[in-house]
């Protein structure tokens, strides 16, 4: 059976990467072979400090964890590479300023090399390329996320010729439910819940995916408590005077917390997972192996 | 003039942050313009702002200044139609708003905002703002706001593309096209390789922009060398406690990489210490929610210490804002944090 993309998608900084790693790991430890797909240089600089030590710590997780930092730039070279044969001609060209200038301004030609590259990973990798069991897309942020989907549409429709080709092939890829497994992730504060729930919106109306289920991240304990046992939280502080700037704090933000999750709930109907914020930790990779965990204690649902 | 850029990932409150800087400007009388370019709009929500409605004077009345503030969203059907009609001839607008490639650019907001961003500063300047503040885009794109309008700026100056640009009608047609390929064997190699279409496709719309393109190759080269001034320019790295140093980092070398000068670094969103704790015999649940406050309150405490310690030398000022327990649902909000933050 195909398996789909898994992708963690959403606003910026709701820790797409982060979860994307951690869910990795949480397969890679168990013997499946996993590829993260990332491609914005801060997150690459982020995954190389968040796994720096894994091998020492889990050698099996670090021999099934692979990360694929795709450069567009480089994909688009390697066209000019297979189609040039001669290497110091193809060098010529990849050096030339009008080259290198062109695939900078031409709008969307370096998110649909992405995509073609994400693709070739998922459905026919070339012998260079592992045998894999899970493929991971750390997404870009929403704007872009989205941009990117719809950038094969646009070659298809706007422009002719092996580009174009290529955009329709990746339009019918790419709205394959099959194909992908979406997880929006959310953090519960003002921005990022509009942010979600217009991603979900636009998800569904613009490139017609329906997500796989929704993550909350970064949620606090007393999300998940009873109403009245919060209420009751200013009695529990025993010297009242200290305790009161502390307790307002927690209460200012645990009404925001609860007021956002509210509003995410009523306005998109999918399955809602949420994770707690880890709350202390010694390394990165600390902290990725008890996020592990706590995915690893939810039905995401996917046959992997 | 003063312009004040502000980077950072998503998510760190960048936005918000620019704005209350903005209003810092506008308290200390300068006429002050807050202009952001991410397509997701944001600022929207602490200014009140409407979309499509142009650059917006915020009320001031609850502050005593002679300043004012202003607030305008980056509309790129707006900008872009404002550059068309100023720079080309009719036929030539009519052209180029028909062609395929102008409706892949207005349709894809990937890219088209870096440059026209910098199209917007120019703008600013014209309509005599003393201290612009730019909210850029998240991490992904903010470079690309500095970096396209250069690529631009090579693309347009590249002799063969003059060439095409200016006879690229003519010299299709002409017998001589033949002889002028020989001498552009290289530009035919590109061709061949991203596909013809596309590249003529990209020339043939470029050669019709050219008008709009040379103006705007200067324009941009001149706003580059305000945006690398110190004497006009900072650039304020706004991160969260736990992104510090790794935003840090990467921001700091990518700016010095560019000859950007840094002023500062923002940590916003510093939880305060967390004191107190619960009487022993209340409930195990409360016990620890409280406790998982207190541990992350204490983390990020240590991130500010780490922060003054990695950065300290190297960056002129380093800020921290507080955690508010309120969305910034106006101007007062925003005043809060535009205490914490002073003069950038």
């Amino acid at each position: 059976m195909k398996k789909p993309i898994v992708v963690f998608c959403g606003k910026g900084g709701v820790g797409k990467t982060t979860l994307s790693l951690a869910f990795g790991l949480l397969h890679a430890r168990v013997g499946k072979k996993v590829v993260v797909v990332t491609s914005h240089p801060l997150s690459e600089l982020a995954v190389t400090v968040s796994l720096e030590g894994l091998k020492e710590a889990d050698a099996a997780a670090a021999a099934n964890l692979f990360i694929i930092h795709v450069d567009p730039r480089q994909v688009l070279a390697r066209t000019v590479k297979e189609q040039v044969r001669s290497s110091f001609l193809a060098k010529k060209v990849l050096n030339s300023k009008i080259y290198q200038s062109l695939i900078e301004v031409a709008p969307g030609l370096k998110e649909l090399a992405f995509l073609a590259r994400l693709q070739e990973l998922a459905e026919h990798p070339s012998q260079e390329d592992l045998i894999f069991d899970i493929l991971i897309w750390d997404a870009p942020a929403t704007g872009h996320f989205l941009d990117t989907l719809k950038v094969t549409k646009k070659f298809d429709v706007y422009l002719t010729g092996p580009f174009a080709a290529k955009g329709k092939e990746l339009t019918g890829f790419f709205s394959q439910r099959a194909n992908l497994s979406l997880f929006p992730v959310a953090i519960l504060e003002e921005m990022a819940v509009q942010e979600t729930i217009e991603l979900c919106e636009k998800l569904r109306y613009e490139v017609d995916i329906r997500p796989a289920g929704l993550i909350c991240n970064l949620v606090s304990p007393l999300l998940s408590a009873p109403e009245e046992v919060v209420e009751n939280l200013s009695e529990q502080f025993g010297n009242a005077g200290a305790g009161s700037s502390d307790l307002e704090f927690i209460l200012g933000r645990h009404r925001i917390e609860r007021d956002r999750f509210d509003e995410l709930h009523s306005s998109i109907r999918t399955t809602f997972h949420t994770i707690q914020r880890v709350r202390n930790w010694k390394s990165d990779l600390e902290m990725l192996f008890s996020l592990a965990g706590c995915l690893g204690k939810i039905p995401l649902g996917l046959t992997l | 003039m003063k312009i004040r850029v502000f980077l950072g990932t998503g998510g760190v409150g960048k936005t918000s942050v620019a704005a209350a800087a903005a209003l810092q400007a506008a308290l200390d009388g300068d006429k002050c313009l807050v202009l952001t370019i991410d397509p997701a709009l944001r600022l929207r929500t602490a200014l009140q702002l409407k979309p499509g409605k142009g650059q917006q004077k915020v009320p001031l009345d609850s502050f005593s200044t002679k300043g004012e503030l202003w607030a305008a969203m980056l509309d790129v059907g707006a900008t872009l139609n404002r550059a068309v009609q100023l720079y080309s001839k009719q036929e030539q607008a009519d052209v180029v708003l028909k062609h395929p490639i102008y409706q892949l650019l207005v349709a894809s907001l990937a890219g088209l905002p870096e440059l026209l961003a910098i199209e917007r500063l120019d703008q600013a300047l014209k309509d005599g703002f003393n201290t612009i503040v730019v909210d850029t885009a998240p991490s992904r794109h903010a470079f690309e706001f500095l970096d396209k309008p250069e690529f631009f700026v090579q693309l347009v100056s590249f002799p063969v593309v003059q060439l095409v640009g200016r006879t690229y009608k003519w010299w299709e047609r002409s017998p001589l096209s033949k002889l002028s390929r020989k001498s552009l064997e290289l530009y035919s190699r590109v061709e061949s390789l991203l596909g013809a279409t596309l590249v003529r496709q990209i020339l043939d719309f470029y050669s019709v922009f050219f008008n709009i393109a040379e103006g705007y190759a200067d324009r941009a080269t001149h706003s580059a060398s305000l945006l690398r001034d110190p004497r006009t320019t900072a650039f304020c790295i706004v991160t969260t406690p736990l992104k510090a140093d790794r935003d840090g980092e990467y921001f700091l070398r990518e700016l010095k990489k560019r000859r950007f000068p840094v002023k500062s670094l923002i940590m916003n969103r510093i939880w305060p210490p967390l004191e107190s704790s619960l009487s022993p015999d209340g409930p195990p649940l409360m016990q620890q929610a409280v406790e998982w406050y207190r541990d992350v309150s204490v983390a990020h405490q240590r991130a500010w210490e780490k922060a003054q310690h990695e950065f300290g030398n190297r960056i002129p000022k380093l800020i921290r804002v507080p955690e508010l327990t309120q969305d910034i649902d106006g101007l007062e909000a925003l005043h809060r944090i535009t205490q914490s933050i002073g003069e950038t």
